[in-house]
């Protein structure tokens, strides 16, 4: 009996020590705001992006937090629009009070994400939002781990440069920020290889029908067309190409839907060989990345990419930044991530300013290429795991 | 000239699967005067039904006749729970069944959300990117087949207009509902059977639409201001109308994507529709008469 009541006194007592621990535990937390499209039409990269960063904030947790003290994600939900990521971010910035807000999926909402907190002197760590000008407006507080969009065809860049060698191109771009930004880009790029840019074309997402503007497309005879298209776009884009026996020497996506799964599901074998930009790809060779793919693979059952990559190397640079800080206020985390220096399961990580810009993460870009179904990395040489297929065989001669 | 007769090709193709999905707008709204503006969001559930049967190996062209009986009681449904019970609340506004509609197509869009998340999904089977070439012209063979059946439909929707007791109902409550009450029309029943007749013949379009497209909760709303700008093209009520306006739509869009730009595609559709409502108000209904 007395036994009992002894494990019984014990088990109380490591209850109530639990239990106070948690408490004192829950004083400390630092709260860190997170905007992103968690419902509408991007819920899907929200989803992705909201999975990597909670996945990151347990590991951080799990070793001790900041200083000891927790890191607490408030996720806002910018349902895609800009009016409502405005808001988001002043919410968790007079509400809330967050010393730091990281996210920001779409680039328009980003662009007026940023603004906000720019103006209220929080910093805001841009995850995702890529159109060029987020970083341009000369804000102090405002930094970003993912690339420019204009810088995505880097890799694409060499590769003709290299081994394409084209002499005429046509560039189809969705009528979005991020589409406008890439593609004016790759425009100059192309005037910089010597490529004549026959037609640039601009559409609105969502189309059913992509035939009229390919059938004018085919009518030029590029060698080379360059896409800036949304995952299902792009897959439109490349059935219908087929359809209408369409074959420039190769099809290039400049990043964004054609690395997605769902691109390859949707476009079948009018995926194959088709080239992509790529920021990441869980094959690269900094430390960390394979291992986060698997991670996130064994917990959610389901793939990640690029994006997921990015939020959950984005949670890592704050809760750094958040060490170093003298103290937890905007000001002091603002000038402690402005001296990142680290390597991230995305890349490196550090905040440089370069002809208009402020305050970006410069990475290397990959090339891949649909290979038998699997997405591979073929450029730059040193990265690729497989040769790429070029030149790449017309429609009509593949079985 | 291949440019031309391609661009043709498209847009004609296009039109006719436009035109199956404006036929069942244009049908309700010729009844109840009416905006159903829940029509897309009905073919989004049409197509989200044809998904999970693709799963299970159903074939889309069969699955028509499942989502076709699901999506006409699910319209009947609505109309006789949802709609037909605001017709006697007083309000201030008279419109109250549209703003109905607008919350039904948001629920409905929420629900498949919940259940099927922002997924895109693919019903891709051995005909979704077969084509067959007559010159240098590409023919998609599942376009081609889902032009046919539209054409079937119209043509079948016409004679069960004129033809048939529940049809010529229909149209008597059209064109005057307090004197097709007064001969012993039962327009309340009529009403429940339009709503679902329409809603069966989108999900029709849904099904045929699927294995060329993809499948998301939020593809709804822009299907539903197609079949609006085309049911005021063809004029309310008017099966022959729609296709015409479905055709004339899809021909505007892809002539306008050809020869000016692809980033016009909706504000071409737009100003075909101010150009007919202050021109030719009443749509092509006015030049046939049927």
């Amino acid at each position: 009996m007395s036994v009992m009541k002894r494990a019984l006194l014990v088990c109380l007592a490591i209850a109530l020590a639990m239990s106070l621990g948690g408490a004192a535990a829950m004083a400390d937390t630092i709260k860190v705001g997170i905007v992103l499209p968690l419902t509408g039409e991007q819920a899907k990269f929200g989803e992705i992006e909201k999975r990597s960063f909670l996945m990151a904030a347990e590991e951080i947790n799990a070793k001790g937090g900041v200083k000891g003290n927790k890191l607490e994600l408030l996720f806002e939900d910018d349902t895609g629009k800009p009016d409502v990521g405005r808001s988001a971010t002043e919410k968790l910035i007079s509400q809330e009070k967050v010393p730091i807000i990281t996210g920001g999926y779409s680039s328009s909402v980003t662009a007026a994400a940023t603004a906000v907190a720019q103006q209220f002197k929080v910093p805001f760590l841009v995850t995702t939002g890529s159109a060029d000008k987020i970083t341009e407006s000369g804000y102090d507080y405002v930094f970003r781990i993912n690339p420019p969009a204009s810088e995505y065809p880097a890799a694409v860049v060499t590769f003709l440069q290299e081994v394409v060698k084209p002499k005429t191109a046509v560039i189809l771009f969705e009528n979005s920020l991020f589409g406008q930004s890439s593609s004016k880009e790759f425009e100059e790029d192309c005037g910089k290889l010597g490529i004549k840019v026959l037609l640039k074309e601009g559409y609105n997402k969502g189309a059913i029908d992509f035939k009229p503007m390919l059938t004018k497309v085919k009518a030029t005879n590029p060698d080379l067309v360059y896409m800036v298209s949304y995952v299902m776009d792009a897959a439109l884009l490349m059935r219908q190409a087929k359809e209408l026996d369409f074959n420039p020497r190769l099809f290039v996506g400049g990043g964004a839907g054609f690395t997605l799964p769902e691109f390859h599901k949707n476009a079948g074998d009018a995926a194959e060989f088709v080239y992509s930009a790529t920021l990441w790809v869980e094959t690269v060779v900094y430390p960390g990345a394979m291992d986060y793919f698997k991670k996130y693979q064994a917990k959610y059952k389901e793939d990640t990419e690029y994006h997921g990559a990015e939020a959950y190397a984005s949670l890592y640079v704050v809760a750094d930044a958040l060490k170093r800080a003298k103290s937890i206020t905007p000001k002091d985390v603002r000038d402690a991530l402005a001296a990142t220096d680290m390597m991230t399961a995305f890349g490196p990580v550090k905040f440089v300013s370069y002809e208009k810009k402020t305050q970006q993460n410069k990475l290397p870009t990959f090339m891949v290429q649909w290979q038998k179904g699997e997405l591979e990395t073929v450029w730059p040489k040193d990265a690729a795991k497989m040769k790429y297929v070029f030149p790449v065989p017309k429609w009509k001669e593949r079985k | 000239m291949d440019v031309f007769l391609q661009t043709f090709v498209a847009g004609v193709l296009k039109g006719g699967l436009y035109a199956l999905i404006g036929i069942g707008m244009t049908l309700i709204m010729g009844v109840m005067g009416i905006i159903n503006l829940a029509h897309g969001q009905l073919m989004m559930v049409a197509m989200y039904i044809t998904y999970v049967l693709h799963l299970a190996g159903v074939d889309p062209y069969l699955s028509l006749f499942v989502a076709m009986p699901a999506l006409f009681l699910l319209g009947a449904v609505i109309q006789r729970f949802l709609l037909n019970p605001l017709l006697k609340a007083d309000t201030i506004l008279p419109e109250n069944q549209v703003l109905m509609t607008v919350g039904i197509g948001m629920v409905l869009t929420e629900v498949v959300r919940f259940i099927f998340k922002s997924d895109y999904k693919s019903v891709t089977t051995g005909y979704s990117n077969a084509t067959f070439f007559l010159g240098n012209i590409s023919f998609s063979m599942a376009l081609v087949i889902s032009f046919l059946i539209a054409i079937g439909f119209t043509v079948a929707m016409f004679f069960f207009l004129i033809r048939t007791d529940i049809g010529r109902s229909i149209r008597a409550t059209a064109q005057d509902k307090d004197a097709a009450v007064l001969m012993g029309v039962n327009t309340g029943r009529i009403t429940i059977i339009t709503f679902g007749i329409g809603s069966g013949l989108v999900a029709a379009a849904g099904s045929l639409l699927a294995p060329v497209f993809y499948v998301f909760p939020d593809i709804g709303g822009p299907f539903t201001a197609r079949a609006f700008i085309i049911t005021i093209l063809g004029g309310l009520g008017s099966t022959v109308g729609a296709i015409f306006g479905g055709v004339t739509l899809g021909l505007a869009e892809s002539f306008g994507a050809t020869y000016i730009s692809m980033e016009f595609e909706n504000i071409i559709g737009m100003t075909i529709f101010v150009l007919v409502l202050l021109f030719l108000p009443g749509g092509f209904k006015r030049l046939t008469k049927i």
